[in-house]
């Protein structure tokens, strides 16, 4: 680090940038609603803290190359280790996922495919390899990433994609695979696997970040990171409630610090704000859907681009979607993590998410959340290029209208790609799925 | 020059096999550990798709956009083309075979158990040590649904016998430009390793091996990567055309000539024989490791050009494919990609792509090739 840099990223970082964010704060929490509040509820009030916390994240860095150590990690990744060595953390689907929001990812990702990566591939690795090879973002600038940390935890495409990077960055590859649990219980020597290669990647990390893993403030992050994903859980399982105080597309949207900031006080705090308004509209009676009728499940990513869309048309039937598989993964694991015991608990942690367990287990997981949240329905996005996430869903489909007598859609589409998305077909397709719910 | 030596056929090992009273495993692609099976009376039978059936019970159960090897595999299951396996084995090489992994234990639940068997995407140490906890899984489990406890000894003489076989595999494909043999009936041969007793397929290769030296085949040299070569027929045409395939990076093929372990640990020398093997994406080999591979094999076997020849919808290979071609071009090593569904005639595109790039190649003039 030099001082130039030290100098850049302080003026820019603490002084310039928070004083400009404030200010689009300000600006934000004065403009109109975008979303139809005639069938939705006015924005949470928190939406332009969310936008401005997360905006402080990428502003960051922006500037980290030279100052602070950056990694490029999986969005299921142990980034506690990372946290606790004081990198910058950047998550390249997250960053995708903004693309997506910003309807440029298509743009972006034709860059990675004029380069030959095929359109079969997951449409969040084309939109990264494509903001690599063009510096097209959304969001200024991506640091150059010291270390790739990669975690198999949600699918064995990310290590595929970033043995890409690897080659594109010349940068070292952690790897910490984790064995997929095709049963209800993680075998004892896949735990131990995991806990050892996490032992392992210490000496390394160490290495790049140049300082030694303080135990101390390791177990700090450890807790911070427990803290907010209880309280992400808490907020989720509000929208038992009826009428769900928020919608599965606002959880969509507030989920990013979850994803991308575990294991800073500031996550925390945001959580803690949220939940508390989450509880006001609880007490005045506001729902994410004004004329809540029927209650549905969303099983898979969302669909980025048409999150609006997609929002307005169901609220206009008065269908709130009130859970999904997706935004509860992030939350679903808190209880496991325990701060006194952390190797072993990471181990377990990271090797349970949803995505590393059985179609089975997603089912039986859908099935709790038909009955805890009341549901009507389901609507199972059949994402094109995540096949992680959708091959057992035909199945699943199948056994939700079988064994709880609930309508279910299947919803062909893509999370970041919008040239597979046929807005007539999938039109017809929630407008008959509507009218099953009666 | 010969054509295929005599090869049992699937149908006939199978039957001989469980005449003599064994069982039969049915397994998945990719890596797993023949000799374990082996040593509980079981023998393996590959399952790499098959080609050319009927997608539709497959479908019932598969988006459309997940690859023609595990649609094939799962129709196949379910018309009862399984029905002679006692046990299936589903090794983990993809989200894909994850997802038929998991689907066969969760949704399909076939009357045979289902073992899946996870293999890991390092070489680490910790790797090694993993799997070799994965195979003692794996006896465990085989050990309760044959009654069977096969000692160390038995395991370690069912290593040797399928290390030969792999020893004289390799041999094989070192010599594979003076045997007596066309691309196809190479193939055909190293293929028969997919459900031949290592045994049997060891005596056929010394068959084959005993023969006179011919004169190095005739023909442009090129180089095959990918998973599978179906339909078989590319082969033949790649003949015609007046091309040679003098090397190979197939998953069925050049990516599984295990080296012999050194462990005395029966479990662990099974993995490092796995681990071991040469560059794949599956195991997460890197990149620049595939392409030092590939570019070994081209300057050892004089290849020209490389056809990557892949399953539609296969993401490790579609991950690495723009790199590997740039630079091996940048080599001076051109190639081509091609992509099939297992279901898909060999299409007059396909060919006419294929001979045009052989047509491309032979114009460039050797000093333009390998820098
Ligand atoms: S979208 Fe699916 S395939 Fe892509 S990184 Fe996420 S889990 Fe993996
Ligand atoms: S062809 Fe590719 S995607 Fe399909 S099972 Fe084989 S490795 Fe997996």
């Amino acid at each position: 680090m030099n001082l130039f840099n030290a100098l850049r990223y302080g003026w820019n970082v603490n002084v310039l940038g928070p004083a400009v964010l404030r200010l689009q704060r300000w600006q934000a929490q004065r403009r109109p609603a975008r979303w139809d509040t005639r069938y939705l509820a006015p924005p949470l009030r928190i939406a332009p803290r969310t936008k401005e916390l997360v905006a402080r994240h990428w502003l960051a860095g922006r500037y980290a190359n030279g100052y602070r150590k950056v990694a490029w990690v999986t969005s299921g990744a142990p980034v506690e280790l990372l946290k606790a060595l004081d990198f910058y953390v950047l998550y390249p689907e997250n960053h995708a996922a903004i693309c997506g929001t910003a309807r440029v990812a298509v743009d972006i990702a034709s860059e990675a495919e004029s380069a030959g990566y095929s359109r079969d591939l997951c449409s969040y690795a084309r939109t990264d390899i494509g903001a690599v090879l063009s510096g097209k973002t959304p969001v200024g600038h991506l640091p150059k990433p010291d270390v790739l940390f990669a975690c198999t935890n949600i699918c064995q495409t990310v290590l595929f994609w970033y043995r890409v990077l690897a080659e594109y960055f010349g940068a070292p590859l952690v790897l910490i695979d984790t064995p997929f649990v095709y049963t209800e219980e993680a075998a004892e020597h896949a735990v131990r696997y995991v806990r050892r290669q996490l032992e392992e990647a210490v000496p390394i990390l160490e290495r790049i970040a140049g300082k030694r893993l303080d135990e101390r403030k390791l177990r700090q992050v450890g807790l911070l990171s427990k803290r907010a994903s209880e309280l992400w859980l808490e907020i989720l399982q509000r929208c038992r409630h009826r009428p769900a105080p928020i919608s599965v597309f606002d959880q969509f949207i507030q989920m990013a610090p979850i994803v991308e900031m575990r294991g800073d006080p500031e996550t925390v705090d945001f959580y803690a704000a949220l939940l508390k308004e989450v509880d006001e509209r609880i007490a005045t009676g506001i729902g994410a859907v004004k004329n809540e009728r029927q209650r549905v499940l969303w099983d898979n990513l969302p669909i980025w681009y048409r999150l609006r869309y997609l929002a307005e048309f169901l609220a206009q039937h008065g269908v709130a979607v009130v859970a999904s598989t997706y935004t509860n993964a992030w939350g679903e694991l808190a209880p496991l993590i325990d701060p006194d015991d952390l190797w072993e608990s990471m181990a377990r942690t990271y090797i349970y998410p949803i995505l590393n367990r059985g179609t089975g287990h997603k089912l039986r997981t859908m099935q709790q959340m038909v009955k805890e949240y009341q549901l009507d329905g389901a609507i199972l996005h059949s994402d094109r290029s995540c096949k992680p996430y959708s091959i057992g869903q035909m199945d699943q489909r199948d056994r939700l209208i079988r064994e709880l007598g609930v309508p279910a859609l299947l919803l062909e589409a893509d999370h970041n790609d919008f040239r597979v998305f046929a807005e007539e077909q999938v039109a017809t397709r929630l407008a008959a799925f509507v009218e099953m719910l009666g | 020059m010969a054509s295929t030596p005599t090869i049992p056929s699937r149908t006939e090992t199978i039957r001989a096999w469980k005449e003599q009273g064994g069982a039969i495993a049915a397994v998945l692609p990719i890596h797993h550990p023949r000799a374990l099976l082996r040593a509980f009376g079981l023998l393996p039978v590959e399952v790499w798709g098959p080609p050319r059936v009927d997608p539709a019970p497959g479908a019932a159960h598969l988006q459309p956009y997940v690859c023609s090897i595990v649609g094939n595999a799962l129709s196949f299951l379910l018309r009862d083309g399984l029905e002679v396996a006692d046990v299936i084995l589903v090794p983990h090489a993809c989200d894909s075979l994850q997802g038929l992994g998991s689907l066969l234990l969760d949704f399909v639940r076939p009357r045979q158990p289902v073992f899946p068997l996870y293999i890991p995407r390092g070489r680490r140490e910790s790797d090694l040590q993993f799997l070799a906890d994965e195979c003692r899984a794996l006896y465990d489990k085989l050990a309760a649904a044959t009654g069977r406890t096969p000692s160390e000894a038995e395991l370690m003489e069912s290593i040797r016998r399928e290390e030969e076989a792999d020893g004289l595999l390799a041999e094989l494909y070192r010599r594979r430009r003076t045997l007596p043999l066309t691309d196809l009936a190479f193939y055909r041969l190293a293929r028969a390793r997919e459900y031949l007793p290592a045994e049997e397929f060891a005596a056929l290769l010394r068959a084959v091996l005993d023969t006179p030296p011919t004169d190095p085949s005739a023909g442009l040299p090129i180089l095959l990567s990918g998973i599978v070569p179906e339909p078989m027929g590319l082969l033949d045409a790649i003949t015609q055309m007046g091309g040679v395939v003098v090397a190979d990076d197939l998953a069925c093929c050049g990516r599984r000539l295990y080296p012999p372990g050194t462990s005395t640990a029966p479990f662990r020398r099974m993995a490092e024989r796995i681990l071991n093997a040469p560059p794949d994406p599956t195991r997460g080999s890197p990149i620049a490791e595939r392409l030092r591979h590939l570019m070994g094999m081209a300057r050892e076997t004089g290849a020209r050009g490389v056809v990557f020849y892949d399953v539609k919808f296969c993401e490790p290979e579609l991950f690495d494919l723009p790199l590997l071609r740039r630079r091996l071009q940048e080599a001076g090593l051109p190639s081509v990609h091609i992509e099939v569904d297992l279901n898909d005639p060999l299409s007059g595109q396909i060919l006419t792509r294929v001979e045009a790039f052989l047509e491309m190649v032979a114009h460039q003039t050797p000093e333009e090739g390998h820098r």
